[in-house]
């Protein structure tokens, strides 16, 4: 018997003009939680697309149980006991929970009938038994998405896979049920199956994982026991540099208020209520509020009512002492307001325009740009290169490279420094360092508190808790269209910010 | 088109976006030209009275159709420089040209303008009546050209915008729009030529059903050396005002403010509107812009002087309108390209009227290679595909992201190319019909 139940050695893996994997190895003990850890790009998608049968690889060995294997599609994986909860779940909503569970492993009787008695039987066995509670008649659509990633995790358990790859688990869970979650993994381990971990959370590396794996820009970094080693370490195995993970930044002295929101009511476009209702709160200059709360709270609808692209159906909004209320989106922006919205695809970026064509997205009328109605392509590109080069946006060709073809950090840098270079008082960040790596977001935290420095307001709307508290100078919760707190993030805890977030608490109405 | 877009990447000329678009279509071309040639293989064996001469007459007229100069006295066929099939080609290809900038500039702004057939009868019945009743008048024919072609650009653009407004404010598919304001403009302009017996040509025989001439009065476009060039011709000047509005048009969607915000409206709405664009706006706009064109070939095609209008029209829409699609598709959106594109399309025309005149075959065989043109042009944004990926791959795209699990954007072009492909196949099949019927 060997030490390892899956060997991945010297795994090499190219794309047309790029080495996804380099002589990568990867090696999980039976028994383990084995973290991977590597920035956006590095190579641990492709991986585990090959260790799931999905690529092929140019040279290197998979070993299962010390025995050289071939692993030509996701079935032989399966076969071999592997089994992946995907970070985008694949359930089909319109199924029950059994249903989705079973789905492509369905016993069946000798007419093909399906056995489903036997299959809820063991279904509600392994629930009970791993402490995975889910509703297994319930509609995947009709259930949270906590439960529906437990329904994913019963279906590797289901299949009785010994090897249990988890892509990003802990990106759409509240506090506590991350807290659930590692508590569960922890079980697995014990009862001795083996946990491949993909994740670039370094808290959650060191409560639950025994070794960790990094990665950087296809190449393998290094193992280390996570007992012997911390946060600060891996970060810098994982970018490459001295990173600094605590933001360095003095006290908020707010000024005057910015923005004054008033009873903003937005209705939703899902269901009959309001997605925000009567939500009122001010920003000051020189300060950081930051809106918290589970995604699909009314987080972007509030942001859409405040910047004008949905209407609001009541409330007032005061910027810079002007009502803005009824004001148009460009009257809005114009007024004193810049906007890193919250899909950089949707609403960011016009991603079949050039570089330079994004970065004058509202400056092209412009006198400076141009002259009556014939845009100035000198003063374009001049602009675009000195933004290029002061927010260091990097791509291909240049201001002339096509916004699709640039990656999705530099994208977002590119937006950030068409908003920041804008200089308005208030700035809206909606989740400004989504699905970025730890490199990009320290730099952009940087420079959210620079702005806040220089005396402009910041409205931060994120979903990632560690940003929330190392960020804000305060902090509203949102809870189904309405705020349900005000914390300081110097006072309050991850755990109480999480009982607001999932409306187990709440303060006493009119929270200023 | 390979040219000095002050935007196009720094791939080299033979590889940029703009080649690629030339290449696909030109692919597109022949294919549909050498399916017309079997066409005229088939039709000739299948038919006693042509003979394999004949045949290979047919093939010879289907690719230089339009360099045909009539057969010598041994009956063979002649080929070389004719004033007359040039000249009448480009004054075919006006309206072409003009309804191809319709769907073309419509679509930089991402709306289907399939109304160019109804924008371009409300074109037609503000320029003759307009003409007409000016010409009439002993107002100055200059003048009277002037607001003749005005009128009906004007009317077009009311026509087109009316999708518009639809598509801005209720969301509603301009497509299901544009195409029932062509038959309410099919039944309108019947409708406003039946009520006015002064428009009708009863001044000579048996030509009643038609309007009269402007000829006849007198409000013609110049030449502008057109007669000097392609002596005997139809051509005139409405050629080059044509040529005129598709260099304007392409300097006002790639050089002006005005085109920044309608191409950014077309490719990402939810975008421009958070950039502050007034989408609704530009959508309107947009619509208008289009209807203007259409209707300005209509008007250039009846100010030629010696075309007539067949007013009772609420049976048949002009196919002129629907052409336009292939027109713009074939030149990839580009108003440049529509210039070429429509040349050729005319240029098909002029064969298929050298097929009937100078062999056994008919003109509809023209019409087929059309047909399979608009079919293949419809896949030459597959042709573009593939040919822009090969090009990618040899160059070595290194930003685009590696990790195919991360990157969700090429399903979602092919999703996009499929649809639109569909949609393209869609529409061909309604102008096929359409042609069918006439």
């Amino acid at each position: 018997m060997s030490e390892y139940i899956i060997e991945m050695n010297h795994i090499r893996k190219e794309f047309p003009g790029i080495v996804a994997n380099d002589d990568i190895t990867l090696q999980l003990r039976k028994g383990e939680i084995h973290a991977l850890l590597g920035e956006n790009g590095a190579g641990k998608s492709t991986l585990m697309s090959v260790l799931f049968g999905l690529y092929q690889p140019e040279a290197g060995e998979i070993k299962k149980d010390g025995q050289v294997v071939k692993i030509n599609n996701p079935n032989d994986a399966t076969a071999l006991g592997i089994g992946m909860v995907h970070q985008h779940f694949k359930l089909i909503d319109v199924f029950t929970v059994l249903d989705n569970i079973i789905l492509g492993a369905e016993t069946t009787g000798a007419l093909g009938f399906l056995k489903k008695k036997e299959a809820r039987e063991k279904v509600l066995a392994l629930s009970e038994k791993y402490g995975l509670k889910v509703d297994v008649d319930a509609k995947v659509e009709d259930i949270t998405v906590g439960m529906q990633q437990r329904v994913e995790i019963l279906k590797m358990l289901y299949r009785d896979n010994e090897i249990l790859i988890f892509d990003e688990p802990t990106a759409v869970l509240t506090p506590q049920e991350i807290d659930e979650l590692m508590a569960i993994m922890k079980g697995f381990a014990k009862e001795g199956k083996s946990i491949l971990f993909i994740t670039h959370k370094l808290n959650e590396i060191m409560a639950v994982s025994d070794r960790v794996t990094v990665l950087r820009k296809g190449k393998y970094i290094g193992t280390v026991n996570t007992k012997d080693t911390n946060k600060q370490e891996l970060s810098n195995m994982m970018v490459g540099r001295p990173v600094q993970l605590e933001l360095d930044k003095k006290d908020a002295t707010p000024g005057e208020v910015v923005l004054k929101v008033e009873g903003l009511t937005v209705p939703s476009k899902i269901h009959k209520n309001n997605a925000v209702n009567d939500v009122s709160f001010e920003v000051r200059a020189g300060e950081i509020l930051c809106i918290a709360g589970i995604d699909g709270n009314g987080q972007t609808e509030l942001i859409y009512g405040l910047t004008g692209l949905e209407k609001a159906t009541a409330g007032t909004i005061t910027l810079c002492g002007k009502d803005i209320s009824k004001a148009s989106i460009r009257e809005r922006a114009l007024s004193g307001m810049s906007h890193i919205p919250e899909d950089r695809h949707k609403h960011g970026l016009v991603l079949s325009y050039t570089l330079e064509q994004n970065m004058v997205l509202q400056k092209y009328k412009e006198p400076r740009f141009q002259n009556h109605g014939f845009i100035k392509f000198g003063e374009v590109r001049q602009y675009a290169e000195k933004l290029i080069k002061d927010y260091d946006v990097r791509s291909g060709q240049g201001p002339v490279t096509v916004a699709r073809a640039m990656s999705g950090g530099n994208q977002q840098k590119a937006i950030i420094a068409r908003e920041l270079d804008r200089e308005e008082p208030l700035l809206v960040a909606v989740q400004p360092t989504r699905g970025l790596d730890v490199g990009a977001i320290e730099h952009i935290h940087n420079q959210i508190v620079a702005e806040r420095d220089k005396g402009h307001a910041v409205l931060l709307v994120s979903l990632e808790l560690e940003e929330v508290m190392g960020l804000s100078d305060r902090i509203l919760v949102i809870y189904e269209g309405e705020i349900v707190g005000e914390v300081d993030p110097k006072q309050t805890t991850p755990e109480e910010l999480g009982l607001y977030m999932s409306g187990a608490k709440r303060q006493g109405k009119g929270v200023e | 088109m390979p040219g000095k877009d002050p935007f196009t990447g720094k791939l080299k000329w033979y590889k940029s976006e703009g080649a690629v678009a030339v290449y696909s279509a030109l692919i597109s071309i022949l294919i549909g030209m050498a399916v017309g040639a079997v066409i005229v293989i088939i039709v000739g064996m299948a038919k006693a009275n042509i003979s394999t001469k004949g045949i290979w007459e047919g093939i010879r007229l289907v690719f230089l159709g339009v360099f045909s100069t009539g057969r010598d006295s041994a009956g063979n066929l002649t080929f070389g420089f004719n004033g007359v099939n040039i000249g009448n080609m480009l004054f075919r290809a006006t309206p072409l040209i003009m309804t191809g900038l319709a769907v073309a500039v419509a679509f930089k702004t991402g709306l289907f303008n399939i109304g160019a057939a109804g924008q371009y009868l409300m074109g037609t019945m503000g320029t003759l009546s307009v003409g007409l009743w000016l010409g009439n008048s002993g107002c100055p024919k200059g003048i009277a050209w002037l607001c003749a072609f005005l009128t009906g650009v004007l009317l077009g653009a009311l026509w087109g915008s009316i999708p518009g407004i639809f598509k801005a404010f209720l969301n509603i598919n301009e497509v299901i729009t544009c195409i029932m304001t062509n038959w309410i403009a099919a039944n309108l302009v019947t409708w406003w030529f039946d009520a006015h017996d002064v428009f009708k040509n009863s001044a000579e025989g048996g030509k009643v059903g038609y309007i009269i001439p402007l000829k006849n009065v007198g409000v013609v476009t110049p030449k502008l050396l057109m007669d000097k060039l392609f002596a005997g011709s139809q051509a005139n000047g409405g050629f080059w005002i044509a040529i005129l509005i598709a260099v304007a048009m392409y300097i006002m969607m790639t050089k002006t403010t005005f085109g920044y915000e309608l191409r950014a409206c077309g490719a990402n709405r939810h975008a421009a509107k958070y950039a502050g664009i007034n989408d609704k706006r530009n959508i309107i706009l947009s619509m208008a812009i289009a209807g203007a064109l259409a209707a300005a070939g209509a008007s250039l095609y009846y100010l030629s002087g010696n075309t007539e209008f067949y007013w009772s029209t609420y049976q048949k829409l002009p196919a002129e309108g629907f052409n336009g699609i292939p027109v713009a598709l074939l030149a990839a959106n580009h108003p440049i390209g529509v210039i070429f594109s429509g040349v050729f399309m005319s240029m098909l025309n002029i064969s298929g009227i050298q097929l009937k005149y100078l062999t056994a075959y008919n003109e509809y065989i023209a019409d087929i290679i059309i047909a399979v043109i608009v079919y293949l042009s419809a896949f030459s944004m597959l042709f573009k595909t593939v040919l822009s990926k090969r090009i990618k791959h040899d160059t070595g795209n290194v930003n685009a992201e590696p990790v195919p699990a991360d990157d969700d954007s090429p399903p979602e072009s092919l999703d996009e190319l499929v649809s639109e492909v569909a949609e393209a196949v869609e529409i061909a099949e309604t102008v096929a019909k359409k042609g069918g019927e006439e």
